[in-house]
């Protein structure tokens, strides 16, 4: 199926809703209690809205953390953008920040925050320890965090600036507007795999 | 100078007030402020992190909860845990350096400078004046970058959400400093063996002056809001009272030993860098509690202010590198000048530093404490062994002896008053 | 040998001659560190005796760990212990060579801030510590495998890990 060779391309309605009736593919248009689907424009809409309040999780995991405070603090002020709301607790969340290494240890953690958070959710993966693991070529450092979940942005850095968070974020934001996720047109989604079988297949 | 003196010696007499408890004292209160209570069969056991807003990292705790009294505590840690001590046994010593700052990555100097300390006890490098000045003054903006960090996160789990962000404004301009003397904001490897990177830039002194004559002002300020402050005094006054044999017992140093009344300090105690050859004075309370600490931190800031002040007023001329061919690098912009130079960069970046065989351990006051790193060489350019004891390892261990008997929601403002970091404490 | 030491460490160095005499194995000295060498058998004894005599004083144990010498066949494993008084200011290392499976007195009853050291060590090389009240593993996952500081562990790849997937309740 085409929907599977690119998947930044936004699918069409048409490929989309042929891949939801065979439930395959997640996300896809909005719908409502009895399977009506919203058309694509009342989406745009919506995803508009959505772009300007845009809650991350208040996770943090090393380094990459603190710049992220350093973006919340005054100088940089995230919250001119609607996104100085970082809520604790994933189910209040739009999508979640991946500040920092992860290690075997944390992953099911992960995992399993990525999955608490409601959809539509965008994951940004922020320094170059969740980008690929960076120097940590060791024993317990998961290499690069989309290996377990799907990622939307990748901000490289160690760590990067509080600017390039913010750039990483005006991304995410316009993937927002369109109402484009890292998990369109996925079949899997390696968070789910590595639940299901272990470890996520290549 | 060695071993720890009497505090009387290091006090100004004015602050040797008649309020200062004894051991005691001290002893007495703490039983008195925790609930001893006998397990019943209402025991609730809940888990606190790791994803957990006031957890400053992924520390999780598992506590035993009699209502709203803690009962003990076992800390689970390793969420990020990388091996970096591994790592260090496959590096060069310079290569290990930038490893270092990832440590504590709030106060990436201070372990760069650990690190270093260690390294050139082993090798017998001696490390210019000028170089040993400019380490002094880099790890003193390192510590008040880390307490302005601290306070302003630790103040924000206490429910002030508008003090984090005064503490971030002033934090930038400490990080503007780093930025202009290093490049980099937060993990700048500045350390190098035989002493640092990078000259002064142009205009450094001034910018830095400035920065340090608006802090103490700033001080103030945070002081004028939060000494008044009821919310404050209540969850920080008597609680979490942790005397000094508690502190030896479970090796918790910096901040919270000062805290109960031992004026120990590695910067005066065992002096390294430019630190016999400054004045200051060690930031010492007696109370013990949370509040106490709150005020060595303080303290401490105002310190380090003098500090980089003497050593930005006496810093010497000459190299800021040791000319030492075997074991630390060339200065950067003689090496396309100078042959020899550029032969002993390629020696030192294609083999490393040769190192005799020996194991050494060398303690440095990082901002959060003690942090001792022990080397192991059997010759060669890469260690055998290297082991980091850093401060938070041992800070996150003795959270149980720390909190228990208390209540839950004190556990917060105990747990960041230790000032634990996580990659600090997992490596 | 002993040209190097400071006046306070010559004492202990002294003190502990006169109550263990022979039973030290040696003592060596580097870099102005005074590391003695014991047998693990003495392991307790020197330790508590260090901790508890008034002229030595060592209230604060500084950091233990483990170590790996593969080259050494008889006893390739080693525990050092870095001891710091705060009365007197003076520091010592101690160190016991170790053969593989030997088993250590936990020192968690002299300091209690070797019970994460311990683990650590356990953890990273295997050396049993007995007594212990809690060695689990420490910071690696709980059903690691292999003991990743020894020499033979390789670095990199993902060899004793692996993500857990049946801690949905647990985590």
């Amino acid at each position: 199926m085409g929907v599977m060779d690119d998947p930044l391309r936004r699918p069409s309605d048409a490929e989309v809703g042929a891949a939801l009736q065979q439930n395959e593919v997640m996300g896809g248009p909005v719908r409502l209690p009895g399977g009506i689907a919203l058309p694509v424009q009342i989406e745009r809409v919506l995803g508009f809205g959505r772009s300007f309040s845009f809650w991350p999780l208040l996770f943090g995991l090393a380094c990459c953390a603190i710049e992220m405070m350093a973006l919340g603090g005054s100088r940089f002020d995230m919250a001119r953008f609607g996104m100085e709301a970082m809520r604790a607790s994933p189910r209040q969340a739009d999508g979640m920040i991946v500040a920092g290494w992860c290690t075997i240890k944390m992953a099911p953690r992960v995992v399993r925050l990525y999955e608490q958070i409601p959809d539509p959710k965008w994951v940004l993966a922020m320094g170059s320890c969740a980008v690929s693991g960076n120097v940590w070529d060791t024993y317990h450092v998961v290499q690069g965090i989309d290996s377990l979940i799907p990622v939307d942005v990748y901000v490289p850095g160690c760590p990067p600036r509080p600017e390039a968070l913010w750039q990483g974020l005006e991304m995410i934001r316009d993937r927002v507007k369109q109402s484009r996720h890292a998990y369109d047109g996925l079949r899997r989604i390696p968070a789910r795999e590595v639940l299901l079988h272990g470890e996520p297949r290549p | 100078m060695s071993g720890t003196q009497d505090t009387q010696g290091l006090v100004p007499a004015a602050q040797a007030l008649s309020r200062r408890p004894s051991l005691e004292e001290l002893r007495e209160r703490k039983d008195r402020t925790r609930r001893h209570l006998e397990p019943t069969g209402d025991v609730m056991t809940i888990s606190m992190g790791p994803q957990h807003p006031s957890m400053h990292g992924v520390y999780r705790a598992v506590l035993d909860l009699d209502g709203e009294v803690i009962l003990a505590v076992r800390p689970e840690i390793g969420n990020l845990h990388r091996g970096v001590e591994k790592l260090c046994e496959h590096r060069t010593y310079h290569q290990i350096i930038p490893l270092t700052d990832r440590l504590d990555y709030i106060s990436g100097f201070a372990m760069n400078h650990g690190f270093c300390e260690a390294a050139e006890k082993l090798m017998g490098v001696e490390v210019p004046a000028r170089g040993r000045y400019i380490r002094t003054m880099t790890h003193e903006l390192c510590r008040i970058s880390n307490h302005i960090l601290w306070l302003g996160t630790s103040i924000m789990d206490l429910g002030t959400q508008t003090f984090f962000t005064i503490c971030f404004r002033d934090r930038e301009y400490v990080l503007d400093l780093f930025e202009m003397l290093t490049g980099a904001r937060m993990t700048h490897s500045f350390a190098r063996i035989g002493g640092v990177a990078k000259d002064l830039p142009d205009g450094f002194d001034h910018r830095c002056r400035k920065v340090i004559d608006f802090l103490p002002k700033r001080l103030a300020e945070y002081e004028r809001i939060i000494k008044q402050n009821r919310i404050f005094l209540k969850r920080a006054k008597n609680v979490g009272i942790f005397t000094s044999e508690d502190c030896h017992a479970w090796r918790v140093t910096g901040p919270t030993l000062r805290a109960a009344g031992i004026a120990r300090d590695l910067r005066k105690d065992e002096p390294y860098a430019a630190y016999p050859e400054v004045e200051f004075d060690v930031a010492v309370e007696y109370n013990a509690d949370v509040y106490d600490r709150f005020l060595v931190r303080m303290k401490e800031m105002r310190e380090s202010c003098k500090i980089i002040r003497q050593c930005l007023d006496k810093m010497p001329p000459g190299p800021f590198l040791a000319p030492d061919a075997a074991h630390s690098l060339p200065m950067k912009k003689n090496v396309l000048r100078d042959s020899a130079a550029m032969i002993q960069d390629f020696y030192q970046v294609f083999r490393g530093p040769q190192v005799p065989r020996g194991s050494v351990y060398r303690c440095v006051e990082a901002p959060k404490g003690e942090m001792g790193v022990y080397i192991r060489s059997e010759g060669g350019a890469k260690p055998a062994r290297v082991r980091f004891s850093t401060p938070s390892f041992y800070h996150g261990q003795a959270v149980p002896a720390l909190v228990e008997g208390e209540m839950v929601a004190d556990m917060i403002a105990i747990f960041a008053s230790v000032d634990v970091v996580l990659g600090d404490c997992d490596r | 040998m002993n040209e190097g030491l400071d006046t306070s460490l010559t004492v202990v160095l002294a003190k502990l001659e006169k109550r263990f005499g022979g039973r030290l194995r040696k003592q060596t000295e580097c870099c102005g560190d005074l590391t003695i060498t014991v047998e693990p058998e003495d392991w307790m004894r020197v330790l508590s005796f260090c901790r508890s005599a008034r002229e030595l004083a060592f209230d604060q144990l500084d950091c233990l760990l483990g170590d790996h010498l593969p080259e050494r066949t008889g006893a390739p494993f080693e525990v050092v212990v870095h001891l710091l008084s705060h009365t007197h200011g003076h520091r010592l290392r101690v160190t016991t060579p170790l053969a593989e499976g030997q088993d250590l007195p936990t020192i968690t009853g002299l300091w209690p801030s070797a019970g994460f050291d311990e683990r650590e060590a356990w953890e990273m090389y295997g050396i049993v510590f007995a007594g212990h009240p809690d060695l689990r593993r420490l910071l690696t996952t709980e059903d690691f495998e292999g003991f990743p500081m020894r020499k033979d562990f390789p670095l990199r790849g993902t060899v004793g890990g692996r993500i857990r997937t049946d801690l949905r309740g647990k985590i």
